[in-house]
């Protein structure tokens, strides 16, 4: 992808999107929470959606990885490497976002000293560092022979950096190959439990919580592990027809993504039967946020349309182009903010007590009021920019793709 | 012989049963609220009286008195209920706690420890009474313009309010170095500081209407304990099992 005018065009989009992003975080950084539109009631807003964004991202590695080294598949062997970076890049994307949520980021060492074993978020911050160091760890063994051999090849692009990543190594032996994907087979199958509770604790976040209607339940997580495998699956799909690594591919991962979207569907359609079903008020107040409220035009055009309708037809119906197929998948991630925002807003635009509405006016103490302003926006423009900036280099800079071919023969091997 | 007078005022009652609670040992002590909803008429003096003692800062508010109506037209009425936090003895915030910043003291007082708070808000979302707020470092006197020679202007308003220091957990807040308690989730503590010096909680005395009981649970002789005898006694969402030590009276 290095090679044409779209390698230019995207950094280009991500270094602007990074200087202009760079107003919201300085008046974060200046004045705080301050500079946010969060409220009491509202307290989590658009960055936490775009942290589960980013989680969901996470999961596409998960899914080829543990296909390709657990259970075998060759056929996604070739995209190892690029989807262990990728999330790398997604990962330390949503680390950033939720840092920014924070009111008192200087304070995260805390969560070494004082552990509440008991909370949710500190097993997060658990299984995040157990991921970035599983995920590091793994696109290390799968570059290792790509960065030793460009190291030594005249001509390699930022030579220096292969040298530096080689840690000196000059030459690499076929037992060297058979160690790193003896190290990567091993790394996968640690992160089959590992990625399990990650992506199922962070739906456990809002699972465990009492009365919060759209939360609450054992689907929850579930549905986390759902959605985080459909998003990043659809990343991993994207990203393979946009480096042509193999049509064939692109044609398989399709399946796949159907099927994800068709189950996350099928679980988000139990989650609106049962909470409309239960007839209970707050219930119903917060599905009833999510389709006819202010903002159901998110639900029924950015999600149902062009998030589920449109890609399930192009992966139904027109299965046979990688195009296709890449355009569905295309949707669906961009459209997966839409699904965050209506999972992370809605239940808590519902007042919890009878009367909250209507005392102690301060616009941070209503529900209603809460929309994210220009410097959520900006902070999240630059958090994506500097993603996609930190992709683009790597793309370019280290063997993410060319590291992937002949992949397979190791796999089977 | 009783020493309680036909017509004492129940301050007087509950100042003498603090006196007592605080000659007990303090393990023992397990202080309680019961409210009576009968008695509240809806003037909001606990909210302003709290806003007062704590010195918060805009947005920020640790007792709301909410209004309902009940009954159909015409037998209806107004209900106020005020809300403070109602320390559960079993309380969702503290659990969700990634760094136990926010706990149960031996004395049943749900506390914050301002400076170990990471402000995730996560206790904020947890809380299922909404009895705890976000402090996001607003200022009454944000918007107040400079007027040089005037009596007034920004630095005197904000000299006159938002510079006093809060005795809240018996500290001077806000800690101009530490950033605290800007940034931290905050909530009713039923007024430890005051309580540390043999003074009723600011709601208790500054409500009108003697709606407010305040004192030690197991204090058998106490005016609280009575209260929790009545036939009116209910808690706020009790299936929740959260076991809030403020009661309510129907």
């Amino acid at each position: 992808m290095h090679d044409n005018r779209y390698y230019k065009i995207l950094v280009g989009l991500a270094a602007a999107g990074l200087i202009i992003g760079t107003w919201g975080v300085v008046n974060v950084l200046l004045f705080g929470k301050r500079a946010t539109a969060l409220g009491s009631y509202v307290p989590w807003g658009l960055w936490v959606a775009v942290y589960l964004f980013f989680l969901g991202l996470t999961a596409g590695a998960f899914l080829i990885t543990i296909l390709t080294y657990v259970f075998r598949v060759r056929i996604f062997a070739p995209i190892g490497p690029l989807s262990a970076f990728t999330v790398l890049v997604a990962i330390t994307c949503e680390v950033i976002i939720i840092s920014f949520d924070l009111g008192h980021f200087s304070r995260v060492w805390r969560f070494l000293i004082n552990p509440g074993w008991t909370s949710m978020i500190f097993w997060m911050v658990v299984f995040t560092n157990a991921m970035i160091i599983i995920y590091a760890l793994e696109c290390y063994f799968l570059l290792r022979e790509s960065l030793v051999q460009g190291a030594q090849a005249e001509g390699t692009p930022a030579r220096w950096l292969y040298r530096l990543l080689s840690f000196g190594k000059t030459d690499f032996t076929e037992a060297d190959r058979q160690a790193d994907h003896r190290r990567v087979r091993l790394l996968s199958i640690i992160s089959l439990p590992v990625g399990l509770i990650f992506y199922g604790i962070n739906g456990a976040i809002f699972a465990i919580l009492l009365n919060r209607p759209i939360w609450n339940g054992a689907l929850t997580p579930l549905l986390f592990i759902v959605t985080a495998l459909l998003s990043g699956g659809a990343l991993i799909t994207f990203l393979t027809y946009i480096f042509k690594v193999d049509d064939a591919l692109v044609h398989y991962l399709g399946h796949v993504i159907r099927f994800l979207l068709v189950v996350f569907l099928f679980l988000e359609a139990l989650q609106f039967f049962v909470g409309y079903r239960t007839g209970m008020p707050i219930n119903r107040a917060s599905l009833d946020i999510i389709a006819f409220g202010p903002y159901w035009w998110v639900f029924w055009v950015f999600h149902i349309l062009l998030g589920s309708a449109l890609p399930l037809y192009l992966l139904s119906f027109r299965h046979e182009s990688a195009q296709a197929v890449a355009a569905a998948c295309f949707l669906i991630i961009i459209t997966f903010i839409a699904v965050r925002l209506n999972f992370v807003i809605p239940d808590q635009a519902v007042y919890k007590l009878e009367g909250l509405e209507a005392t102690f006016y301060h616009w941070r103490l209503r529900t209603d009021q809460y929309f994210p302003n220009l410097n959520e926006w900006l902070v999240s423009l630059w958090v994506f920019s500097l993603g996609l900036l930190a992709f683009m280099l790597g793309s370019k800079y280290l063997p993410i793709v060319s590291a992937g071919k002949g992949e397979a023969e190791h796999v089977e091997a | 012989m009783t020493r309680v007078l036909p017509l004492e005022d129940a301050l007087i009652r509950m100042q003498r049963d603090l006196k007592r609670a605080l000659a007990k040992d303090p393990r023992e002590i397990r202080w309680g609220m019961v409210i009576d909803l009968a008695r509240c008429i809806g003037c909001h003096a606990c909210t302003l009286g709290c806003v007062a003692e704590n010195k918060l800062p805009p947005g920020v508010v640790y007792r709301v008195v909410l209004e309902e109506e009940v009954g159909h037209y015409p037998m209806v009425r107004r209900r106020f209920v005020p809300r403070p936090c109602v320390h559960c003895q079993n309380p969702p915030c503290t659990k969700v706690c990634p760094v136990n910043a926010t706990y149960k003291d031996e004395q049943g007082v749900v506390r914050v420890n301002y400076y170990r708070c990471i402000g995730c808000r996560y206790c904020l979302v947890a809380c299922p009474y909404a009895a705890r707020t976000s402090d996001f470092g607003e200022r009454y006197t944000n918007d107040t313009p400079e007027m040089p020679g005037k009596l007034f202007g920004r630095r005197a308003a904000f000299a006159g309010y938002e510079l006093r220091p809060a005795a809240e957990y018996g500290r001077r807040w806000p800690d101009r170095n530490g950033g605290s308690p800007f940034g931290n989730a905050r909530k009713c503590h039923f007024c430890l500081h005051r309580l540390k010096v043999g003074m009723l909680p600011a709601c208790v005395t500054s409500c009108i209407g003697r709606a407010t009981i305040f004192g030690d649970r197991t204090d058998p002789d106490s005016l609280l304990f009575e209260a929790l005898g009545s036939p009116r006694l209910f808690r706020l969402k009790e299936e929740l099992g959260t076991q809030p030590a403020v009661y309510y009276l129907k």
